[in-house]
């Protein structure tokens, strides 16, 4: 069973300025399963709808940013859960956090300035649990953060005093005190340098070993998921257009802009000049007809200008939107 | 402790006495730069005023008012005797109540003012801070809503404004509250519980008319701060974990929205001692205001010198203590 199971969602953001109402549908038929124990990575670049996606899949989103259909169904074992139909209250006081946490995007910013860092881990303990005795619940949150390789003196600490690795580690930290069936983490090491988006790294991947939860991990890092995920999905302009897992996908990738994404990284020694891709991704509130990579795509034959490829299973595990893929069978 | 005392404190403390100092100075310089000779203006309202005074008489009081306004000598000597009284904390006699001195008529004006200023800023500043971040944070609520319009009406009446329509209203034609003044005329100025109550029936009005503007500004500048923290990354997190929202409103939102709110707070607690000028005229108080305004249209310098003084000590102050307490409240701000 799985933990999610998405079906065809689609959200936009609508905003209405002098009677002159404005949609751009950043998530366009998106469907995708979770399982447990596993990590799933989505790439793409900006404005491909990754942080809308997430917003749904966390619950936390508010207008402007609209669904407009689908399912999200969360099986936590011992409660299911509909995401779209759930009353807050109960998303607040059962699922948040106990069940979902999810690492922002800017990380950096999340801890509140005048408040030392043991009195979030306080207030959200306070919130989802109750502290009956202080004494032990310090002590529970020293080991809890030494466990995760982090000094406990940062615990009486205000955010500005640590650096900004320490300030993602904490928030990994925070994301992990209940032990959630899933961590949504939103671009998590982007504005680290390299070592420290190593320890970051290493250390998410140490907490999902050892609680055996799901992660979904989005980064517009190619090179984040080769290391991190177990199956990858691509996405572009609000769609899934491949997922596979990790390894298939970067031996051989089936859609074209999967395709170029991988070669535009770079590899150790091989000094020619990456190639590039002409043109922009599409404006999301008037998107292309057909594929919307069609305007960008090399490879592009006629059907792809009117007709959308819908995401075909070519092999376990394994989808792809393109029809070049599904008529080369 | 002691890399505090040498590299902050002791600078700041200096800083301070600089800008006294300065403030003392220029009190000192302005009214000498006044084509005004207040000696000469003495001595022509009593030529004009009809009596017959012998030329010898005249040079005579001439002499005694320079000597007495600490006009004799040059500028330097002046100057030194100046803050030589100043510093035995003699502001001298006032000019239009002569003899009194100064410091006794600021010594009985002053708790008026306080008595009257103190509560009313407080009072405006927790309200308006509390109903701001309220507004901002449940936009939908109707309540609120009524509240907000109301302010941004109120906001931009003057306070003099306010207090005649008060008096007009709560006076003349609804006739409940006294017309003005601090006590029935008349009454004995004492620490009893009938005067007590006498006095807080008086302030009635007055306090109103500064508590309701006061809120209306405060309630704004919160309202606006608190929009911009409301989108802070701290924020969404704390919603996004599911914290309750009354705990988010307090300890996410307004603590951090307070902030600058607590400098307002300090700047206007300094300015304390000028009073409510036109207020206190139109309510006929007896405070601060009141006696800058008689000091100004009796063209008493004296006076004017020693509220000038108290009033530049006075925020000078409050400035001094806020940067020291101000790491409480934003640690972020650590002295160096």
């Amino acid at each position: 069973m799985a933990l999610l199971q998405l079906e065809d969602l689609h959200a936009c953001y609508r905003t209405e300025v002098y009677g002159i109402s404005r949609s751009v549908r950043a998530v366009d038929g998106v469907s995708l399963e979770l399982y447990e124990n596993e990590i799933y990575g989505i790439a793409g670049e900006s404005s491909s709808g990754k942080t809308t996606l997430i917003k749904v899949l966390s619950g936390t989103f508010k207008p402007p940013l609209r669904v407009e259909s689908g399912r999200v169904h969360y099986n936590f074992g011992s409660f299911a859960v509909d995401m779209l139909s759930i009353d807050p209250e109960e998303l607040r006081q059962n699922v948040r956090w106990k069940q979902i946490s999810y690492v922002m995007q800017g990380s950096m910013s999340v801890l509140n300035p005048v408040r030392k860092i043991m009195r979030t881990f306080e207030d959200i303990v306070r919130t989802h649990q109750g502290i009956a005795d202080k004494k032990s619940f310090v002590e529970q949150t020293r080991q809890h953060v030494q466990r995760l390789g982090l000094p406990p003196d940062v615990l009486d600490l205000y955010p500005h005093q640590l650096s900004g690795g320490m300030r993602q580690r904490v928030a990994i930290a925070l994301a992990t005190v209940f032990h959630p069936s899933l961590i949504i983490a939103d671009e998590p090491t982007t504005a680290l340098d390299v070592v420290v988006q190593r320890g970051v790294l290493q250390m998410l991947k140490e907490i999902q070993n050892e609680s055996a939860n799901t992660v979904l991990l989005v980064t517009h890092d190619l090179a984040v998921h080769a290391n991190m995920a177990d199956r990858v999905g691509i996405m572009y302009a609000g769609r899934i257009v491949e997922e596979a897992p990790t390894a298939a996908i970067f031996q051989r990738p089936r859609h074209p802009y999967t395709a170029h994404l991988i070669r535009s990284l770079p590899s150790i020694g091989d000094k020619t000049i990456r190639e590039g891709l002409g043109g922009a991704p599409p404006n999301l509130a008037s998107p292309p007809n057909g594929c919307r990579f069609h305007p960008r795509c090399p490879l592009a034959i006629d059907r792809c200008r009117t007709e959308v490829p819908p995401l075909t299973t070519i092999a376990p595990q394994q989808r792809v939107a393109c029809h070049l893929v599904t008529e080369a069978g | 402790m002691r890399k505090f005392v040498l590299s902050y404190l002791i600078p700041r403390i200096g800083q301070y006495l600089l800008v006294i100092f300065l403030g003392v100075t220029l009190t000192f310089v302005i009214p000498r730069l006044s084509p005004n000779d207040p000696v000469e203006q003495q001595v022509s309202q009593l030529m004009m005023s009809g009596s017959q005074v012998s030329p010898e008489a005249i040079e005579h009081m001439r002499v005694a008012l320079t000597e007495m306004y600490g006009l004799a000598g040059s500028p330097w000597e002046q100057y030194w005797a100046f803050w030589g009284r100043l510093l035995r904390g003699d502001l001298g006699p006032s000019l239009s109540s002569f003899p009194t001195p100064v410091n006794q008529l600021l010594a009985t004006a002053m708790p008026w003012t306080f008595g009257l200023l103190i509560p009313s800023i407080v009072i405006s500043w927790v309200v308006g801070n509390i109903l701001g971040a309220i507004a901002s944070y449940y936009e939908n609520n109707r309540v609120i809503q009524v509240v907000d319009v109301v302010s941004q009406a109120v906001r931009p009446i003057p306070y003099y404004i306010m207090a005649l329509v008060l008096l007009a209203v709560f006076s003349y034609w609804i006739p409940i509250f006294p017309f003005s003044g601090a006590y029935p005329p008349g009454a004995r100025v004492e620490f009893s519980l009938s005067f007590v109550l006498t006095v807080l029936y008086h302030s009635l009005l007055p306090l109103l008319s500064l508590v309701l503007i006061g809120i209306g500004g405060w309630f704004i500048g919160m309202k606006s701060l608190t929009s911009n923290i409301i989108a802070e990354d701290y924020v969404v997190y704390a919603e996004n974990t599911g914290l309750p929202r009354r705990q988010i409103l307090t300890q996410y939102i307004m603590r951090n929205a307070m902030l600058p709110q607590i400098t307002g707070l300090a700047l206007q607690l300094g300015m304390l001692f000028s009073g409510a000028l036109i207020m206190e005229v139109v309510f006929g108080y007896p405070g601060m205001g009141t006696l800058t305004f008689q000091a100004v249209m009796a063209n008493d310098y004296t006076l004017i010198m020693g509220i000038t003084l108290l009033s530049i000590v006075g925020v000078a102050t409050t400035v001094l203590i806020l940067d020291l307490i101000y790491p409480l409240f934003d640690p972020r701000v650590r002295i160096q």
